[in-house]
Protein backbone atom coordinates (compact mmCIF):
# COMPACT_ATOMS: atom_id res chain seq x y z
CA UNK A 1 0.00 0.00 0.00
CA UNK A 2 1.34 3.41 -0.79
CA UNK A 3 0.49 6.36 1.38
CA UNK A 4 -1.11 9.47 -0.11
CA UNK A 5 2.21 11.33 0.11
CA UNK A 6 4.00 8.51 -1.73
CA UNK A 7 1.28 8.62 -4.36
CA UNK A 8 1.72 12.34 -4.63
CA UNK A 9 5.48 11.87 -4.96
CA UNK A 10 5.23 9.21 -7.61
CA UNK A 11 2.63 11.36 -9.35
CA UNK A 12 5.08 14.26 -9.34
CA UNK A 13 7.80 11.98 -10.67
CA UNK A 14 5.52 10.75 -13.46
CA UNK A 15 4.75 14.28 -14.53
CA UNK A 16 8.47 15.20 -14.47
CA UNK A 17 9.24 12.23 -16.73
CA UNK A 18 6.32 13.18 -18.92
CA UNK A 19 7.65 16.71 -19.39
CA UNK A 20 11.15 15.40 -20.05
CA UNK A 21 9.90 13.10 -22.81
CA UNK A 22 7.87 15.94 -24.29
CA UNK A 23 10.91 18.22 -24.21
CA UNK A 24 13.08 15.57 -25.87
CA UNK A 25 10.55 14.98 -28.65
CA UNK A 26 10.15 18.71 -29.18
CA UNK A 27 13.92 19.15 -29.49
CA UNK A 28 14.19 16.31 -32.00
CA UNK A 29 11.32 17.70 -34.06
CA UNK A 30 12.81 21.18 -33.94
CA UNK A 31 16.18 19.78 -34.97
CA UNK A 32 14.61 17.83 -37.86
CA UNK A 33 12.70 20.89 -39.06
CA UNK A 34 15.80 23.06 -38.83
CA UNK A 35 17.77 20.50 -40.83
CA UNK A 36 15.15 20.18 -43.57
CA UNK A 37 14.75 23.94 -43.70
CA UNK A 38 18.34 24.24 -44.90
CA UNK A 39 20.63 24.06 -41.87
CA UNK A 40 21.51 20.41 -42.55
CA UNK A 41 25.05 21.50 -43.55
CA UNK A 42 25.59 22.41 -39.93
CA UNK A 43 23.25 20.31 -37.85
CA UNK A 44 22.33 17.37 -40.09
CA UNK A 45 18.96 15.80 -39.32
CA UNK A 46 17.99 13.35 -36.57
CA UNK A 47 16.40 10.99 -39.11
CA UNK A 48 19.62 10.83 -41.16
CA UNK A 49 21.66 10.30 -38.01
CA UNK A 50 19.38 7.46 -36.98
CA UNK A 51 19.78 5.82 -40.38
CA UNK A 52 23.56 6.28 -40.19
CA UNK A 53 23.69 4.65 -36.76
CA UNK A 54 21.50 1.82 -37.99
CA UNK A 55 23.90 1.12 -40.88
CA UNK A 56 26.93 1.30 -38.57
CA UNK A 57 25.33 -1.03 -36.08
CA UNK A 58 24.93 -3.53 -38.91
CA UNK A 59 28.70 -4.06 -38.93
CA UNK A 60 31.23 -1.30 -39.64
CA UNK A 61 30.93 0.24 -36.18
CA UNK A 62 32.20 -2.62 -34.07
CA UNK A 63 35.90 -2.49 -34.82
CA UNK A 64 35.90 1.18 -33.81
CA UNK A 65 33.72 0.71 -30.77
CA UNK A 66 35.90 -2.19 -29.64
CA UNK A 67 39.05 -0.07 -30.04
CA UNK A 68 37.70 2.85 -28.05
CA UNK A 69 36.17 0.76 -25.29
CA UNK A 70 39.25 -1.47 -24.96
CA UNK A 71 41.59 1.51 -24.73
CA UNK A 72 39.36 3.26 -22.27
CA UNK A 73 38.68 0.29 -20.00
CA UNK A 74 42.23 -1.08 -20.01
CA UNK A 75 43.86 2.29 -19.49
CA UNK A 76 41.38 3.21 -16.79
CA UNK A 77 41.74 -0.05 -14.91
CA UNK A 78 45.53 0.12 -14.89
CA UNK A 79 45.70 3.85 -14.10
CA UNK A 80 43.07 3.67 -11.38
CA UNK A 81 44.65 0.68 -9.62
CA UNK A 82 48.13 2.13 -9.70
CA UNK A 83 46.89 5.59 -8.72
CA UNK A 84 44.90 4.29 -5.77
CA UNK A 85 47.76 2.08 -4.65
CA UNK A 86 50.35 4.85 -4.91
CA UNK A 87 47.98 7.26 -3.17
CA UNK A 88 47.50 4.91 -0.24
CA UNK A 89 51.20 4.15 0.08
CA UNK A 90 52.43 7.73 -0.13
CA UNK A 91 49.53 8.95 1.97
CA UNK A 92 50.75 6.69 4.78
CA UNK A 93 54.44 7.54 4.44
CA UNK A 94 54.92 11.28 4.91
CA UNK A 95 58.67 11.18 4.19
CA UNK A 96 58.30 9.46 0.81
CA UNK A 97 55.44 11.83 0.00
CA UNK A 98 57.58 14.87 0.83
CA UNK A 99 60.46 13.55 -1.29
CA UNK A 100 58.30 12.76 -4.33
CA UNK A 101 56.07 15.80 -4.10
CA UNK A 102 57.95 18.03 -6.57
CA UNK A 103 58.13 15.20 -9.12
CA UNK A 104 54.42 14.51 -8.91
CA UNK A 105 53.33 18.13 -8.93
CA UNK A 106 55.73 18.83 -11.81
CA UNK A 107 54.41 15.98 -13.92
CA UNK A 108 50.83 16.89 -13.19
CA UNK A 109 51.45 20.48 -14.27
CA UNK A 110 51.97 19.30 -17.84
CA UNK A 111 48.59 19.26 -19.60
CA UNK A 112 48.46 15.49 -19.87
CA UNK A 113 46.68 15.21 -23.23
CA UNK A 114 49.60 17.17 -24.65
CA UNK A 115 51.62 14.01 -24.09
CA UNK A 116 49.57 12.21 -26.74
CA UNK A 117 51.90 12.98 -29.69
CA UNK A 118 54.83 11.69 -27.66
CA UNK A 119 53.10 8.41 -26.90
CA UNK A 120 52.07 7.97 -30.52
CA UNK A 121 55.72 8.31 -31.50
CA UNK A 122 56.75 5.89 -28.77
CA UNK A 123 54.07 3.29 -29.17
CA UNK A 124 52.67 3.56 -32.71
CA UNK A 125 49.10 3.57 -33.94
CA UNK A 126 47.65 0.62 -32.04
CA UNK A 127 45.83 0.57 -28.72
CA UNK A 128 48.94 1.13 -26.63
CA UNK A 129 49.50 4.90 -26.86
CA UNK A 130 45.86 5.56 -25.93
CA UNK A 131 46.00 3.08 -23.09
CA UNK A 132 49.06 4.84 -21.73
CA UNK A 133 47.48 8.26 -22.09
CA UNK A 134 44.23 7.21 -20.42
CA UNK A 135 46.24 5.41 -17.77
CA UNK A 136 48.27 8.48 -16.89
CA UNK A 137 45.30 10.83 -16.76
CA UNK A 138 43.43 8.37 -14.56
CA UNK A 139 46.47 7.67 -12.41
CA UNK A 140 46.88 11.27 -11.32
CA UNK A 141 43.23 11.87 -10.52
CA UNK A 142 43.01 8.67 -8.48
CA UNK A 143 46.35 9.35 -6.88
CA UNK A 144 45.48 12.80 -5.56
CA UNK A 145 42.08 11.72 -4.26
CA UNK A 146 43.32 8.58 -2.56
CA UNK A 147 46.32 10.41 -1.15
CA UNK A 148 44.08 12.85 0.73
CA UNK A 149 42.00 9.93 1.96
CA UNK A 150 45.00 8.01 3.25
CA UNK A 151 46.31 11.08 5.05
CA UNK A 152 42.99 11.44 6.84
CA UNK A 153 43.01 7.92 8.28
CA UNK A 154 42.50 8.33 12.01
CA UNK A 155 45.76 7.60 13.86
CA UNK A 156 43.74 6.32 16.81
CA UNK A 157 42.34 3.58 14.59
CA UNK A 158 45.84 2.69 13.45
CA UNK A 159 47.01 2.48 17.06
CA UNK A 160 44.10 0.32 18.13
CA UNK A 161 44.88 -2.09 15.29
CA UNK A 162 48.57 -2.14 16.23
CA UNK A 163 47.82 -2.94 19.83
CA UNK A 164 45.50 -5.74 18.75
CA UNK A 165 48.54 -7.15 16.99
CA UNK A 166 47.92 -6.19 13.36
CA UNK A 167 50.98 -6.18 11.11
CA UNK A 168 51.67 -3.51 8.51
CA UNK A 169 49.97 -5.43 5.74
CA UNK A 170 46.93 -6.15 7.89
CA UNK A 171 46.60 -2.49 8.77
CA UNK A 172 46.82 -1.67 5.09
CA UNK A 173 44.23 -4.21 4.06
CA UNK A 174 41.76 -3.86 6.91
CA UNK A 175 42.09 -0.16 7.70
CA UNK A 176 43.80 1.95 5.04
CA UNK A 177 42.19 0.39 1.97
CA UNK A 178 38.59 0.37 3.24
CA UNK A 179 39.17 3.79 4.81
CA UNK A 180 40.16 5.15 1.39
CA UNK A 181 37.23 3.52 -0.41
CA UNK A 182 35.15 6.70 -0.27
CA UNK A 183 37.98 8.68 -1.80
CA UNK A 184 38.73 6.07 -4.43
CA UNK A 185 35.07 5.94 -5.45
CA UNK A 186 35.08 9.74 -5.68
CA UNK A 187 38.25 9.63 -7.76
CA UNK A 188 36.73 7.08 -10.13
CA UNK A 189 33.69 9.28 -10.69
CA UNK A 190 35.84 12.32 -11.39
CA UNK A 191 38.30 10.47 -13.59
CA UNK A 192 35.90 8.64 -15.93
CA UNK A 193 34.93 11.66 -18.06
CA UNK A 194 38.59 12.70 -18.29
CA UNK A 195 39.52 9.19 -19.36
CA UNK A 196 36.99 9.37 -22.18
CA UNK A 197 38.41 12.74 -23.24
CA UNK A 198 41.92 11.25 -23.25
CA UNK A 199 40.84 8.26 -25.34
CA UNK A 200 39.13 10.33 -28.00
CA UNK A 201 41.92 12.93 -28.07
CA UNK A 202 44.47 10.20 -28.65
CA UNK A 203 42.38 8.72 -31.43
CA UNK A 204 41.79 12.07 -33.09
CA UNK A 205 45.53 12.56 -33.45
CA UNK A 206 46.43 9.25 -35.05
CA UNK A 207 45.05 5.78 -34.86
CA UNK A 208 44.07 2.76 -36.88
CA UNK A 209 40.64 2.37 -35.34
CA UNK A 210 38.31 3.99 -32.83
CA UNK A 211 35.42 6.42 -32.55
CA UNK A 212 37.97 9.22 -32.67
CA UNK A 213 39.03 7.99 -36.12
CA UNK A 214 35.40 7.94 -37.31
CA UNK A 215 35.09 11.48 -36.02
CA UNK A 216 38.21 12.81 -37.77
CA UNK A 217 37.34 11.03 -41.05
CA UNK A 218 33.83 12.44 -40.94
CA UNK A 219 35.21 15.91 -40.31
CA UNK A 220 37.59 15.67 -43.27
CA UNK A 221 34.63 14.83 -45.50
CA UNK A 222 32.33 17.46 -43.99
CA UNK A 223 30.03 14.56 -43.13
CA UNK A 224 27.89 16.22 -40.46
CA UNK A 225 25.60 13.23 -40.04
CA UNK A 226 28.52 10.96 -39.12
CA UNK A 227 29.97 13.56 -36.75
CA UNK A 228 26.71 13.79 -34.85
CA UNK A 229 26.32 10.02 -34.89
CA UNK A 230 29.76 9.62 -33.25
CA UNK A 231 29.03 12.35 -30.71
CA UNK A 232 25.81 10.59 -29.82
CA UNK A 233 27.67 7.33 -29.32
CA UNK A 234 30.26 9.06 -27.12
CA UNK A 235 27.50 10.59 -25.08
CA UNK A 236 25.93 7.18 -24.55
CA UNK A 237 29.30 5.73 -23.49
CA UNK A 238 29.83 8.63 -21.08
CA UNK A 239 26.39 8.15 -19.56
CA UNK A 240 26.86 4.41 -19.16
CA UNK A 241 30.22 4.94 -17.50
CA UNK A 242 28.95 7.46 -14.99
CA UNK A 243 25.97 5.22 -14.23
CA UNK A 244 28.37 2.33 -13.63
CA UNK A 245 30.48 4.53 -11.36
CA UNK A 246 27.40 5.48 -9.35
CA UNK A 247 26.45 1.83 -8.92
CA UNK A 248 29.95 0.92 -7.75
CA UNK A 249 29.99 3.83 -5.35
CA UNK A 250 26.67 2.86 -3.83
CA UNK A 251 27.77 -0.71 -3.36
CA UNK A 252 31.11 0.19 -1.77
CA UNK A 253 29.66 2.82 0.51
CA UNK A 254 26.60 1.13 1.95
CA UNK A 255 27.87 1.86 5.47
CA UNK A 256 27.88 5.56 4.69
CA UNK A 257 24.19 5.59 3.92
CA UNK A 258 23.67 3.92 7.27
CA UNK A 259 25.28 6.95 8.87
CA UNK A 260 22.79 9.34 7.31
CA UNK B 1 31.19 -17.55 30.16
CA UNK B 2 31.47 -21.10 31.37
CA UNK B 3 32.68 -22.32 28.00
CA UNK B 4 35.89 -20.35 28.37
CA UNK B 5 38.64 -22.45 29.87
CA UNK B 6 40.79 -20.81 32.52
CA UNK B 7 44.07 -19.45 31.26
CA UNK B 8 47.17 -21.41 32.09
CA UNK B 9 48.95 -19.48 34.80
CA UNK B 10 52.19 -18.07 33.54
CA UNK B 11 55.47 -18.77 35.22
CA UNK B 12 57.24 -15.69 36.47
CA UNK B 13 60.95 -15.63 36.03
CA UNK B 14 61.76 -12.12 37.10
CA UNK B 15 62.34 -10.80 40.60
CA UNK B 16 60.03 -7.87 40.08
CA UNK B 17 56.55 -9.22 40.56
CA UNK B 18 55.03 -6.18 38.86
CA UNK B 19 53.42 -6.66 35.47
CA UNK B 20 53.48 -2.95 34.83
CA UNK B 21 55.96 -0.58 36.38
CA UNK B 22 56.38 3.14 35.89
CA UNK B 23 59.75 4.35 37.14
CA UNK B 24 59.85 8.13 37.42
CA UNK B 25 57.82 8.19 34.23
CA UNK B 26 56.64 11.64 33.21
CA UNK B 27 55.30 13.23 30.08
CA UNK B 28 55.68 16.72 28.73
CA UNK B 29 53.98 17.79 25.52
CA UNK B 30 55.09 20.56 23.21
CA UNK B 31 52.08 22.69 22.46
CA UNK B 32 52.82 25.52 20.02
CA UNK B 33 56.30 26.03 21.33
CA UNK B 34 55.41 25.98 25.01
CA UNK B 35 55.89 22.98 27.21
CA UNK B 36 52.86 21.45 28.81
CA UNK B 37 53.58 19.05 31.63
CA UNK B 38 50.82 16.46 31.53
CA UNK B 39 52.29 14.05 34.01
CA UNK B 40 54.92 14.71 36.65
CA UNK B 41 57.35 11.81 37.04
CA UNK B 42 55.43 9.06 38.81
CA UNK B 43 56.30 5.67 40.28
CA UNK B 44 53.64 3.03 40.07
CA UNK B 45 53.64 -0.75 40.05
CA UNK B 46 50.75 -2.97 39.03
CA UNK B 47 51.13 -6.61 40.03
CA UNK B 48 50.11 -9.52 37.86
CA UNK B 49 46.37 -10.19 38.11
CA UNK B 50 45.92 -7.01 40.09
CA UNK B 51 43.03 -4.63 39.44
CA UNK B 52 44.15 -1.03 39.85
CA UNK B 53 41.86 1.95 39.37
CA UNK B 54 43.16 5.44 38.60
CA UNK B 55 40.85 8.17 39.80
CA UNK B 56 41.19 11.92 39.58
CA UNK B 57 39.75 15.01 37.92
CA UNK B 58 39.55 15.31 34.14
CA UNK B 59 42.73 16.25 32.37
CA UNK B 60 44.94 15.03 35.20
CA UNK B 61 47.07 12.69 33.15
CA UNK B 62 45.26 9.43 33.85
CA UNK B 63 44.89 8.75 30.15
CA UNK B 64 48.53 9.70 29.68
CA UNK B 65 49.50 6.89 32.05
CA UNK B 66 47.48 4.42 29.99
CA UNK B 67 49.00 5.70 26.76
CA UNK B 68 52.47 5.23 28.21
CA UNK B 69 51.72 1.64 29.22
CA UNK B 70 50.13 0.97 25.82
CA UNK B 71 53.29 2.27 24.17
CA UNK B 72 51.42 4.93 22.21
CA UNK B 73 53.42 7.64 23.96
CA UNK B 74 57.06 7.54 24.93
CA UNK B 75 57.81 8.94 28.38
CA UNK B 76 59.78 12.21 28.33
CA UNK B 77 61.34 11.17 31.65
CA UNK B 78 61.91 7.86 33.36
CA UNK B 79 60.87 4.47 32.15
CA UNK B 80 57.81 2.33 31.59
CA UNK B 81 58.36 -1.38 32.07
CA UNK B 82 56.08 -4.21 31.10
CA UNK B 83 57.05 -7.63 32.45
CA UNK B 84 60.35 -6.01 33.37
CA UNK B 85 61.10 -4.85 29.82
CA UNK B 86 60.92 -1.24 28.63
CA UNK B 87 57.91 -0.51 26.44
CA UNK B 88 59.25 0.81 23.15
CA UNK B 89 56.31 0.64 20.72
CA UNK B 90 52.66 -0.34 20.61
CA UNK B 91 52.33 -2.86 23.42
CA UNK B 92 50.72 -5.93 21.89
CA UNK B 93 50.36 -7.73 25.19
CA UNK B 94 47.64 -5.39 26.37
CA UNK B 95 44.09 -4.74 25.32
CA UNK B 96 43.35 -1.02 25.30
CA UNK B 97 39.86 0.38 25.53
CA UNK B 98 40.31 4.07 24.81
CA UNK B 99 37.89 6.78 25.77
CA UNK B 100 37.01 7.36 22.16
CA UNK B 101 35.70 4.19 20.59
CA UNK B 102 37.84 3.16 17.67
CA UNK B 103 35.34 1.01 15.81
CA UNK B 104 35.76 0.83 12.06
CA UNK B 105 32.77 2.68 10.55
CA UNK B 106 32.51 0.38 7.52
CA UNK B 107 32.29 -2.81 9.51
CA UNK B 108 29.10 -4.07 11.10
CA UNK B 109 29.10 -4.43 14.88
CA UNK B 110 29.74 -8.17 14.70
CA UNK B 111 32.57 -7.70 12.19
CA UNK B 112 34.13 -5.02 14.38
CA UNK B 113 34.12 -7.34 17.37
CA UNK B 114 35.55 -10.13 15.24
CA UNK B 115 38.47 -8.19 13.82
CA UNK B 116 41.14 -9.24 16.29
CA UNK B 117 40.37 -12.89 15.57
CA UNK B 118 41.01 -12.30 11.87
CA UNK B 119 44.56 -11.16 12.49
CA UNK B 120 47.38 -13.50 11.68
CA UNK B 121 48.73 -13.46 15.24
CA UNK B 122 45.63 -15.24 16.51
CA UNK B 123 43.97 -16.59 13.39
CA UNK B 124 40.78 -18.32 14.51
CA UNK B 125 38.64 -20.71 12.46
CA UNK B 126 35.57 -18.92 11.14
CA UNK B 127 33.03 -21.02 12.96
CA UNK B 128 34.78 -20.60 16.29
CA UNK B 129 35.16 -16.86 15.76
CA UNK B 130 31.45 -16.59 14.96
CA UNK B 131 30.58 -18.42 18.18
CA UNK B 132 32.80 -16.23 20.26
CA UNK B 133 31.43 -13.06 18.66
CA UNK B 134 27.90 -14.19 19.44
CA UNK B 135 28.89 -14.92 23.04
CA UNK B 136 30.51 -11.51 23.41
CA UNK B 137 27.57 -9.68 21.89
CA UNK B 138 25.31 -11.45 24.36
CA UNK B 139 27.66 -10.53 27.20
CA UNK B 140 27.59 -6.81 26.43
CA UNK B 141 23.89 -6.81 25.62
CA UNK B 142 24.16 -6.13 21.91
CA UNK B 143 22.33 -9.16 20.59
CA UNK B 144 20.20 -8.21 17.63
CA UNK B 145 22.62 -5.49 16.51
CA UNK B 146 25.08 -7.77 14.70
CA UNK B 147 24.48 -6.18 11.32
CA UNK B 148 24.22 -2.58 12.43
CA UNK B 149 27.01 -0.20 11.53
CA UNK B 150 28.61 1.83 14.35
CA UNK B 151 26.89 4.98 13.08
CA UNK B 152 23.56 3.30 13.74
CA UNK B 153 24.38 2.60 17.40
CA UNK B 154 24.05 4.93 20.36
CA UNK B 155 27.17 6.14 22.18
CA UNK B 156 26.69 3.62 24.96
CA UNK B 157 26.24 0.79 22.50
CA UNK B 158 29.38 1.73 20.63
CA UNK B 159 31.24 1.72 23.91
CA UNK B 160 30.00 -1.78 24.66
CA UNK B 161 30.90 -2.95 21.17
CA UNK B 162 34.42 -1.60 21.72
CA UNK B 163 34.54 -3.38 25.08
CA UNK B 164 33.47 -6.65 23.45
CA UNK B 165 36.13 -6.17 20.76
CA UNK B 166 38.80 -5.81 23.45
CA UNK B 167 37.59 -8.64 25.67
CA UNK B 168 37.10 -11.17 22.89
CA UNK B 169 40.80 -11.84 22.44
CA UNK B 170 41.38 -12.04 26.17
CA UNK B 171 44.55 -9.98 26.46
CA UNK B 172 46.57 -10.69 29.60
CA UNK B 173 46.35 -7.04 30.58
CA UNK B 174 43.45 -4.65 30.13
CA UNK B 175 43.86 -0.90 29.97
CA UNK B 176 40.51 0.82 30.22
CA UNK B 177 39.82 4.53 29.96
CA UNK B 178 36.41 5.31 31.45
CA UNK B 179 34.78 2.41 29.69
CA UNK B 180 31.39 2.77 31.32
CA UNK B 181 30.98 6.55 31.40
CA UNK B 182 28.25 6.61 28.79
CA UNK B 183 26.13 3.79 30.22
CA UNK B 184 22.99 4.10 32.31
CA UNK B 185 23.28 3.01 35.93
CA UNK B 186 21.54 -0.33 35.50
CA UNK B 187 23.59 -1.45 32.55
CA UNK B 188 26.76 -0.18 34.17
CA UNK B 189 26.27 -2.55 37.11
CA UNK B 190 25.73 -5.48 34.77
CA UNK B 191 28.90 -4.60 32.90
CA UNK B 192 30.90 -4.21 36.11
CA UNK B 193 29.71 -7.65 37.17
CA UNK B 194 30.73 -9.22 33.88
CA UNK B 195 34.06 -7.42 33.90
CA UNK B 196 34.87 -8.64 37.39
CA UNK B 197 33.92 -12.18 36.46
CA UNK B 198 35.90 -12.23 33.26
CA UNK B 199 39.04 -10.62 34.63
CA UNK B 200 39.08 -13.00 37.65
CA UNK B 201 38.39 -15.98 35.49
CA UNK B 202 41.05 -15.12 32.91
CA UNK B 203 43.49 -13.87 35.55
CA UNK B 204 43.82 -10.53 33.83
CA UNK B 205 45.79 -7.57 35.07
CA UNK B 206 43.70 -4.41 34.84
CA UNK B 207 44.56 -0.73 34.89
CA UNK B 208 41.30 1.15 34.90
CA UNK B 209 40.69 4.89 34.64
CA UNK B 210 37.45 6.25 36.02
CA UNK B 211 35.72 9.32 37.39
CA UNK B 212 33.37 7.22 39.41
CA UNK B 213 34.62 6.47 42.91
CA UNK B 214 31.91 3.85 43.43
CA UNK B 215 33.00 2.02 40.32
CA UNK B 216 36.60 2.10 41.49
CA UNK B 217 35.81 0.76 44.97
CA UNK B 218 33.56 -1.94 43.56
CA UNK B 219 36.17 -3.33 41.22
CA UNK B 220 39.68 -2.44 42.32
CA UNK B 221 42.25 -3.99 44.60
CA UNK B 222 43.99 -0.64 44.80
CA UNK B 223 42.91 2.85 43.96
CA UNK B 224 45.48 5.37 42.83
CA UNK B 225 44.43 8.96 43.32
CA UNK B 226 45.91 11.31 40.73
CA UNK B 227 45.88 15.06 41.29
CA UNK B 228 44.91 17.78 38.84
CA UNK B 229 47.37 18.78 36.12
CA UNK B 230 50.22 18.34 36.11
CA UNK B 231 49.26 14.88 37.22
CA UNK B 232 51.04 13.23 40.08
CA UNK B 233 50.08 10.44 42.42
CA UNK B 234 48.53 11.80 45.59
CA UNK B 235 47.63 8.65 47.43
CA UNK B 236 47.18 4.94 46.99
CA UNK B 237 44.32 3.17 48.76
CA UNK B 238 44.01 -0.53 49.33
CA UNK B 239 40.42 -1.62 48.93
CA UNK B 240 39.92 -4.21 51.62
CA UNK B 241 36.72 -5.80 50.46
CA UNK B 242 36.56 -9.57 50.01
CA UNK B 243 36.22 -11.11 46.57
CA UNK B 244 34.21 -11.99 44.67
CA UNK B 245 32.22 -8.84 45.25
CA UNK B 246 28.56 -8.52 44.58
CA UNK B 247 28.56 -5.39 42.48
CA UNK B 248 24.80 -4.97 42.88
CA UNK B 249 24.71 -4.79 46.66
CA UNK B 250 28.24 -3.88 47.74
CA UNK B 251 27.52 -0.16 47.46
CA UNK B 252 25.08 -0.50 50.38
CA UNK B 253 27.62 -2.05 52.77
CA UNK B 254 29.26 -0.09 55.57
CA UNK B 255 32.78 -0.94 54.42
CA UNK B 256 31.96 0.49 51.04
CA UNK B 257 30.63 3.68 52.59
CA UNK B 258 33.76 4.09 54.68
CA UNK B 259 36.06 3.61 51.70
CA UNK B 260 33.98 6.02 49.70
CA UNK B 261 34.18 8.71 52.38
CA UNK B 262 37.92 8.33 52.74
CA UNK B 263 38.46 8.64 49.00
CA UNK B 264 36.09 11.53 48.66
CA UNK B 265 37.99 13.48 51.31
CA UNK B 266 41.14 12.78 49.39
CA UNK B 267 39.73 13.88 46.09
CA UNK B 268 37.16 16.57 46.63
CA UNK B 269 39.47 19.57 46.37
CA UNK B 270 40.89 18.33 43.11
CA UNK B 271 37.54 17.30 41.72
CA UNK B 272 36.04 20.68 42.48
CA UNK B 273 39.06 22.31 40.87
CA UNK B 274 38.81 19.94 37.93
CA UNK B 275 35.17 20.68 37.21
CA UNK B 276 35.91 24.39 37.19
CA UNK B 277 38.20 23.97 34.22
Amino acid sequence: MSTPSQQAQSGARDSVVGWQVALGVALLIGWEIAGRAGAARWVSEPSKIAVKLWIWLGGPLYVHLAATVTELVTGFAIGASLGALAGMMLGRSPVAAAVLRPVIVGLYSVPLVALAPLFIMFFGLGYLPKIVLVGIVTFFLLFFNTFSGAQRIDEDLVHSMEIMGAGRWEIFRKLVAPGCAVWIAGGIKTALPYALVATVTGELLATRAGLGLLLSQAAEQFDMTSIYAVLLLLMVIGLLLSEAANRIEQRVLRWRQAAE
Amino acid sequence: MDQIAPAPSQSRKRDDPAKIRLVGAGKTFQVRGTELEALKPVDLGVGGEEFVALVGPSGCGKSTILNLVAGLLAPSAGQVLYDGEPVTGPNRRVGYLTQKDTLLPWRSTADNIRISLELKCRATPRAEATDRVAQMMELVGLRGFEHHYPAELSGGMRKRAALARTLIYEPETLLMDEPFGALDAQLKLLMLDQLQRLTRHRRMTVLFVTHDLGEAITLADRIVVVSARPGRIRAVHEVRLPRPRDVFTIRFSEDFARQHERLWDELKDDIIKGTDV
